[in-house]
């Protein structure tokens, strides 16, 4: 499934593999978009440590805009 | 399993040299010590960690610390720092709490014992965010829920923790501090700014920044260290405000550059370490110019990222923000990651330190690295508290790099089964086999075949299949490689085991006897206690008591603190040794050994412990004490469904019944079990030797062919007893000499003065006869010694020792002066303790006297003269 996740600020684009494999986006607000496929609750789960550990700030988690509808997961 | 504890963990953090002091913050953490807890919520960077040292380093009361790892969601480990933490205050609590899991009744009586310390303390919790698992969530929730009135729990952490914290709000026992109130004010941003770190910024530059960071504290300290080396700062803090980078990326980013080279180098390949000292960093750092120690102490003393975790300038960490962004940055330019754990776990296991070891080689992708850390020298690490590190790392492996490697496949079949799974264990085996049939038919394929069969053998012994455990384990013992210690160990434990479930007790004996004596040489002190247990106790059906006790001895010796189900054991045989040795009061100290141990346990021996202090009492004439702690076991036994101790309860009840002269009674309770000695002994006290004797001779023949001595033994007794009452002496006496020359070897006692005034009489007979002399005055003697508080201790004029010996000469036939004579005393001390007796007895003249003395049981009932 794909996920998208907001964080506040720009990150740069070399944190991608941080991510694994994410793709960094920047959005008009000066914001910074983290999209790609999550596997699962687990890695979803994960990847919202990595962001917290960072010390970055969480502004919203869910899937991917363009996804919604598609696959359900468990 | 034995736990190392780190001294680093428990370590509390001096107070930063340049901090901000925050009075408004200590102040209400002051007023938080009124409540149970304080808790500490908001992300990395915001200086909760400084804070509470700050405050704690001011604060009269003493103050605990535990700094929590991923490795802390194992509860018992949890338990076990806790209890070291709580040590710091209070020198022995929670003593014989180690490598125990934090169960009710083990928090209850650690809470007991933390409420009997005097004065208020404080005990922190750092990085609770990284506890995640339910049991120390749940544990931790139980012990607020009844936390002493003298303890202050403080928890930091980056995310609310799962505890009922509304719950804890509502009633007004916790305060809070989040990141609201953390975050640097404007004034405390100034003050930080110009006067700790000197840079004579203008207000509108502070503004800036301190809109820029929000009053994040680390922001700040970044921004300040970046400033110190740049020329121009309001330059700066104008290129920062106006980009719109993530803060941290870009303050690390600019901070780095400023560094020396060999300072860049070292930060990012050190940043892998979950901890530094010196020689560690020199490791991961060949052929750096600089030493470790140097650099570590200079960024120590320029404040950059790293936190000090002792007093001795040794052990040292990245601040948890740096070290991410570190890594990330390490990742991003170098391809060396695994190369830089390779270097790390090199010098952990240099320096015996195998579980980090293993987490290096783990990170390092360094399968064939990893397993051998694993297996360690013959005592695996999941034996030595790396469980769910090591399950954790086979779980992550795809199948195919363990098909190349069976091993691996039977090391995480092993590890499963150790940590209480044997359900997956078949599967993965069978994944060896497979992998095996394309491996080369040498001595390491044949010793993992052994391997694979030892597990099977496990696997079975949790199902109690004696035959497929038998099967299996002499199958193991022919594959495996004989210095293959470790496994060889457990698989004659297994053997042992089987050999005992098919009532085998010779062979049980020999298995047992061999595992630990590999066991012992092979350092595995688990192994090696389980087959002490099982042999002391094989040992003991056979009446050998000495051996047995020895065998206990050497497996106290062996086992110290942790291993608590062995200790138990070997305490709970002692106590039956030394009883059955009439040593009452050396079997009273095991008992409470035993007891205090088992308390801990939460298993039947702590009922079978009660039992063995009902009969203690028993033996000392206390019929009313030993009744309410037998009525108290049953209950227990009940209640916790320990079902197989209850025939042992009811037997001993039958004694006591029989002892208070309530055969009754005793009647009903030997009907409501399977207890046939017991029914026979009933029927013994109700005057039916022929029911007692038909009841005991079927049983007889089924002991005799399944060598169960100690059963035998009794059972001989029994018989004994029941003949001697139907007049059938010499029978009896044949039975007796048969049950005497058994039981001498292992210098039994009680078994013989348990059974009352019947056998004293009986001994005597056989003493009279001329059977063993020594042994049966050995037990004539301990009887003497039961004698006067038994039958007498109702009568307020108890006849002394003397006037008992001398109502004795009396009814032989002596004269007042032959008695003298006998005794060594003149004939007038004769004569007053004649005038006594016949007071205490209530009669007039001395034919009158012996009648009496008959009457109460005073007299042995042989009426032949004895020289």
């Amino acid at each position: 499934m794909i996920y998208q996740i907001k964080i506040k600020g720009l990150l740069d684009r070399q944190w991608t593999d941080w991510f694994g494999g994410m793709t960094i986006s920047a959005t008009e607000d000066g914001d910074t978009l983290l999209t790609g496929p999550v596997e699962d609750q687990a890695a979803l789960h994960g990847l919202l440590k990595k962001v917290r550990d960072s010390g970055m700030s969480l502004v919203s988690v869910g899937p991917s805009e363009s996804d919604r509808g598609r696959d359900e997961m468990g | 399993m034995p736990e190392q504890i780190l001294a680093t963990k428990l370590h509390v953090p001096a107070p930063r040299p340049k901090a901000v002091p925050r009075p408004r913050l200590i102040a209400r953490l002051n007023e938080g010590l009124h409540h149970k807890l304080t808790l500490i919520s908001a992300p990395a960077g915001f200086g909760k960690t400084t804070l509470v040292s700050e405050w704690i380093a001011g604060s009269r009361q003493p103050a605990a610390w535990l700094s929590l790892d991923e490795e802390d969601s194992d509860p018992t480990r949890f338990l076990a720092y806790l209890v070291a933490a709580l040590r710091s205050v209070a020198a022995n609590i929670g003593e014989g709490v180690s490598g125990v899991p934090p169960t009710e009744s083990i928090l209850t009586a650690l809470l007991n014992e933390i409420a009997a310390i005097p004065q208020p303390f404080i005990i922190v919790l750092d990085d609770y965010h990284l506890i995640d698992a339910k049991p120390v969530e749940d544990a931790l929730a139980f012990l607020l829920e009844h936390l002493p009135p003298r303890m202050h729990l403080v928890i930091a952490t980056r995310e609310d923790p799962r505890l009922p914290l509304a719950r804890l709000r509502a009633r007004g026992q916790m305060a809070e501090l989040r990141a609201a109130d953390l975050r640097f004010t404007p004034a405390e941003t100034t003050e930080f700014l110009n006067r700790m770190m000197g840079l004579g910024l203008a207000a509108d530059d502070i503004a800036a920044l301190e809109t820029r960071t929000e009053g994040w504290i680390a922001g700040l300290q970044l921004a300040a260290i970046s400033m110190r080396g740049h020329e121009d700062a309001s330059g700066f803090i104008r290129s920062f405000s106006g980009s719109h980078g993530f803060v941290l990326d870009y303050l690390v980013e600019e901070v780095l550059d400023q560094q020396p080279e060999n300072v860049q180098t070292f930060l990012l390949r050190t940043s892998i370490l979950e901890r530094l000292c010196g020689p560690l960093c020199d490791a991961v750092l060949p052929g750096s110019s600089a030493s470790g120690q140097a650099t570590l102490e200079y960024l120590e003393h320029a404040n950059l990222f790293i936190v000090s975790l002792d007093n001795e300038r040794r052990w040292y960490r990245y601040h948890h923000l740096f070290a991410e962004l570190l890594r990330q940055r390490q990742q991003r330019k170098a391809a060396s990651t695994a190369e830089l754990h390779s270097l790390a776990s090199q010098w952990y296991e240099d320096n015996g330190l195998e579980i980090d070891a293993f987490h290096h080689a783990a990170a390092a992708n360094d399968i064939e690295r990893a397993e051998r850390l694993i297996e360690g020298k013959g005592m695996p690490l999941y034996f030595r508290g790396a469980m769910a590190p090591v399950l954790h790392w086979l779980e992550s492996l795809p199948a195919a790099v363990l098909d190349a490697r069976p091993s691996l496949w039977v090391t995480y079949a092993s590890s499963l089964m150790m940590s209480g799974k044997p359900g997956g264990v078949e599967r993965k085996l069978q994944a060896a086999e497979a992998a095996l049939r394309s491996a080369e038919p040498d001595g390491q394929t044949r010793n993992l075949v052994g391997h694979i069969a030892a597990m099977r053998a496990l696997v079975a012994a949790s199902r109690n299949e004696a035959e497929t455990m038998i099967a299996q384990s002499r199958r193991a013992l022919e594959y495996l490689h004989p210095e293959n210690l470790a496994v060889r160990t457990i698989t004659s434990l297994t053997l042992g085991i089987a050999h005992q479930l098919q009532g085998d007790r010779a062979a049980a004996g020999r298995a047992f006897t061999e595992a630990m004596d590999i066991g012992q040489a092979s350092g595995n002190m688990m192994i090696t206690a389980a087959a002490a247990t099982s042999l002391g106790q094989i040992q003991e059906s056979e009446n050998q008591l000495h051996p047995a006790a020895e065998t206990y001895r050497r497996l106290l010796q062996v086992v110290g603190d942790p291993a608590h189900m062995a200790a138990c054991e070997a305490h709970h045989g002692l106590a039956r040794i030394y009883y059955q040795w009439n040593d009452l009061d050396a079997a009273e100290r095991h008992a409470q050994q035993c007891a205090r141990l088992a308390q801990q346990i939460e298993c039947d021996i702590s009922v079978a412990c009660e039992v063995l202090q009902a009969r203690l009492r028993l033996a000392r004439g206390d019929p009313a004490g030993a009744a309410a702690l037998l009525a108290r076991a049953g209950e227990t036994a009940r209640a916790s469904n320990f079902v197989n101790q209850l025939p042992h309860i009811a037997a001993a009840q039958v004694h006591t019944l029989l002892h208070q002269g309530n055969p009754a009674a005793a009647a009903q309770v030997a009907q409501s079990h399977d207890i046939p000695m017991s029914q026979a002994r009933v029927m013994l006290a109700r005057g039916d030797p022929a029911g007692a004797l038909a009841l005991l001779e079927p049983i007889r023949g089924r002991m005799d062919a399944k060598c169960w001595h100690d059963e035998r033994l009794k059972l001989m007794i029994l018989q004994a007893l029941s003949l001697q009452a139907q007049g059938n002496t010499d029978e009896a006496l044949r039975h007796l000499g048969d049950a005497l020359a058994l039981a001498q070897p292992g210098g039994f006692v009680r078994i013989f003065v348990d059974e009352g005034p019947r056998m004293a009489s009986l001994l005597a007979e056989a003493a009279t006869k001329g059977i063993m002399p020594d042994y049966t005055a050995r037990l004539q003697t301990a009887f003497e010694a039961e004698n006067p508080k038994s039958e007498v201790a109702t009568d307020p004029n108890q006849l002394s020792r003397r006037e008992l010996e001398v109502l004795r000469l009396v009814a032989q036939g002596l004269s007042n002066q032959e008695i003298s004579e006998r005794l060594f005393v003149s004939l007038s001390t004769v004569k007053g303790h004649n005038l006594r007796i016949f007071e205490k007895l209530q009669v007039k003249r001395r034919t009158e006297a012996i009648a009496r003395a008959r009457e109460l049981g005073l007299l042995r009932q042989s009426t032949r003269t004895s020289s």
